[in-house]
């Protein structure tokens, strides 16, 4: 990945028909780092993560992961991780076998790995032999983060990361993302709640200071 | 609490929803499907004779008994599976929860699955005996059958009725009936095999059957009440269940899109499955593991399957094209078996991205069990037809392995087609329109069966086999599974379908 920043967005705009929801919106997240976006509901914050995975195309602008396209190949999203699309499950796979499916498709040992930790930590480890469909939405949304920080990754783009989870859960989850930053990784993520965000270690920012407007 | 009366609701309701509709709407379908059924009977008279009442009773004794189990535990089982009491979905959401009489809400639905249920029996009931029956059968016998093959009908939804409000009674009823129907379709493929005339039994005289139909009668009847006065003891989560079914169906038929009710019935089938985490099998490709675990999760359907392989033989007497494209299609059902999760990566790549796998090397594995199956399914299917002497000599077996790679294509083909497109051109046709969207979106997948056409060819000429021709079918399905694989994947790409 060399020196390059983890993401490194130029000018960019997006509308939505004819209304502009991102003009001209610069950010960089040093590679190592973590910033988090705040901003109203309707800002454009999950436009910008969803352009940053390579999930929408912009009307303009440029944007770098790690010095490349963000794009549909492998070898992007084995680098980085992201939750700003609903999650799927394969049927009749438990969750304890989603995560463990995740772990061996990167080459993880499973009995390695920490799968059960890791659905201790999430408070998923009663729940371990049901199927994901059957879990409330606060679990699922811990289901995706815990199997996202299971498998290696370089970068996580992650979309209100605390939403549906308890105060409890939010501090967990904060805890283990200032651990994945100070293991190397960068984070971009979207927040409402700015405690949150300086919990994980992300250097909190605006929408609106993102957005260069020279009109 | 006091009851709101239903029927001024209910009467609410219909005229706020007639002003929506055009004038004359209702009239204009029943015009429609009046001409439909005309049309269609008046198109297809020679084939139902040939389904309803053959020129001569062409059953034998053995063949005539196991239609009954087939006929009525394939009615049964349905009735279960839709239900059988069932509200519209508007109504599940706003009138069972209102202060309603229960039992008023549901009697419509239940009198109308009375009267389909009482149809399709009747009707199953004319097709046995008119396979079954010699011709000098008197008129007021075969009505007198009929009519208690539609009481049989109504007992089975009466039965279904119960097992819905019931508790785990009903699953143990349910595998009952499956083996029922398992023993009928086995009936029919010993029948089959054998060389029994077709020496029609004595027959019952219409007086000790109509003794026995007004018995019948009464205790239905009976029965009927007190279903009737028991249906407000039926649970809501059942009655909201069914709603969700009948919902889905006329989704589906409406938008010609019949993912939608296999979607939940795969959704539902897990929802009530209590599963333990086991380690995915650690010696092979992670997707062919996580295949093999779901394959072997729905063990019912692998035995269903391995039945199945006896049911080709019910064909052999058939033009053997014929019995040829049924083993294809048989490699196809078997392949599909296995192809939820491609279903599923297809329809939403979040997980493929998640587990950072280009699509080449996603649908490989994910090619590898239902190409087993189907070479497991073909090699008996085939063995079986050998076996009773309905093949010429020859080592079909080794032709049935090498039907899998064409069974995995298709199948993996079929799970990966996206929703209907309905924005296609329709067809006008002199019969009507005909729109294209459905039959386009049907034909993918089974058009991958083009591949076992060495196999076909040689099924429907009857010669003995030679080992050439296993090669040939080796060599064309390997190369076209080669093709398939490097034409609709990518190994930069993630997502099954490709950029548009």
């Amino acid at each position: 990945m060399g020196d390059h920043p983890a993401v490194e967005v130029r000018g960019l705009h997006v509308a939505y028909g004819s209304t502009p929801v991102l003009v001209n919106v610069a950010l960089t997240v040093p590679a190592g780092t973590g910033v988090c976006v705040t901003g109203e509901n309707g800002v454009g914050k999950s436009t910008l993560l969803r352009c940053v995975s390579g999930l929408q195309r912009p009307d303009r602008g440029t944007i770098r992961v790690f010095g490349g396209e963000p794009g549909a190949t492998p070898e992007f999203w084995r680098a980085v991780v992201t939750t700003v699309e609903p999650p799927t499950w394969y049927p009749g796979l438990t969750t304890r076998e989603h995560a463990e499916l995740v772990c061996r498709a990167h080459g993880l040992d499973p009995g390695e790995a920490g799968i059960d930790e890791a659905l201790e930590r999430f408070g998923l480890a009663g729940h371990a032999d049901a199927i994901p469909p059957s879990l409330s939405s606060g679990q699922k949304q811990r289901l995706t983060l815990a199997v996202g920080l299971l498998r290696p990754s370089s970068l996580l783009i992650l979309d209100e990361p605390e939403q549906r989870l308890d105060p409890d859960g939010r501090g967990t989850v904060a805890g283990l993302l200032a651990e994945y930053l100070r293991g190397g990784g960068s984070l971009l993520l979207a927040s409402h709640d700015d405690t949150f965000a300086v919990a994980s270690g992300a250097t909190v920012t605006t929408m609106e200071s993102l957005s260069a407007v020279t009109t | 609490m006091t009851a709101v009366p239903l029927a001024p609701v209910r009467r609410w309701i219909s005229r706020r929803q007639s002003a929506h509709r055009d004038r004359g709407a209702t009239a204009g379908t029943v015009y429609f499907t009046v001409l439909f059924v005309a049309v269609v009977g008046g198109m297809l008279h020679q084939q139902l004779a040939v389904i309803f009442w053959p020129a001569a009773p062409d059953a034998t004794r053995l063949a005539g008994g196991a239609l009954v189990p087939v006929c009525f535990g394939v009615l049964y089982l349905a009735l279960r599976r839709f239900g059988p009491l069932a509200l519209s979905r508007p109504a599940a959401s706003w009138l069972l929860p209102a202060p309603v009489s229960r039992r008023r809400l549901l009697l419509p639905s239940l009198r109308l699955t009375a009267v389909a249920a009482a149809a399709i029996g009747a009707l199953a009931g004319i097709a046995i005996v008119g396979h079954a029956a010699p011709r000098t059968v008197a008129g007021a016998v075969v009505a007198l059958l009929a009519v208690l093959a539609a009481l049989t009908g109504v007992a089975l939804l009466l039965v279904a009725l119960a097992a819905q409000a019931g508790g785990r009674w009903g699953d143990a009823l349910d595998a009952v009936a499956s083996v029922l129907l398992a023993a009928g379709l086995a009936g029919l493929v010993a029948d089959a095999t054998g060389n029994a005339p077709v020496a029609p039994g004595r027959w019952p005289s219409p007086r000790p059957l109509a003794m026995l139909t007004g018995a019948v009668a009464l205790i239905v009847g009976v029965a009927f009440a007190f279903a009737v006065r028991g249906l407000a003891r039926t649970p809501n989560d059942r009655i909201l269940d069914a709603a969700k079914t009948a919902g889905t169906l006329f989704d589906s038929a409406f938008g010609m899109e019949p993912s939608f009710l296999t979607d939940m019935i795969e959704r539902r089938y897990w929802s009530r499955r209590r599963l333990r985490s086991v380690r995915l099998p650690a010696r092979v490709p992670v997707l062919v593991g996580q295949d093999l675990l779901l394959a072997a999760r729905r063990r019912r359907r692998l035995l269903w399957l391995a039945l199945g392989t006896a049911l080709p033989v019910l064909l052999a007497p058939a033009p053997h094209w014929l019995l040829g494209a049924a083993v294809l299609a048989g490699a196809l059902l078997a392949a599909s078996t296995a192809t939820g999760n491609v279903k599923t990566d297809a329809g939403n790549p979040v997980l493929l991205r998640m587990l950072g796998l280009s699509s080449r090397q996603a649908v490989l594995e994910r090619m590898w069990v239902p190409g087993a199956l189907a070479a497991l399914w073909t090699a008996l299917a085939l063995t079986v037809l050998a076996a009773l002497g309905d093949l010429p000599p020859g080592p079909w077996w080794a032709l049935g392995l090498t039907l899998g790679p064409v069974g995995a294509v298709a199948a993996v083909r079929r799970a990966r087609v996206g929703f209907v497109r309905n924005e296609l051109l329709p067809l006008d046709t002199p019969m009507g329109t005909v729109s294209t969207g459905p039959l386009a979106n049907s034909a993918i997948g089974p058009d991958a069966l083009l591949l076992g056409l060495p196999a076909l060819v040689e099924i429907a000429q009857g010669r003995p086999l030679s080992w050439t021709t296993v090669l040939v079918q080796a060599v064309v399905g390997g190369i076209g599974a080669r093709a398939y694989l490097a034409g609709s994947t990518d190994a930069n790409r993630v997502e099954l379908t490709a950029a548009r």
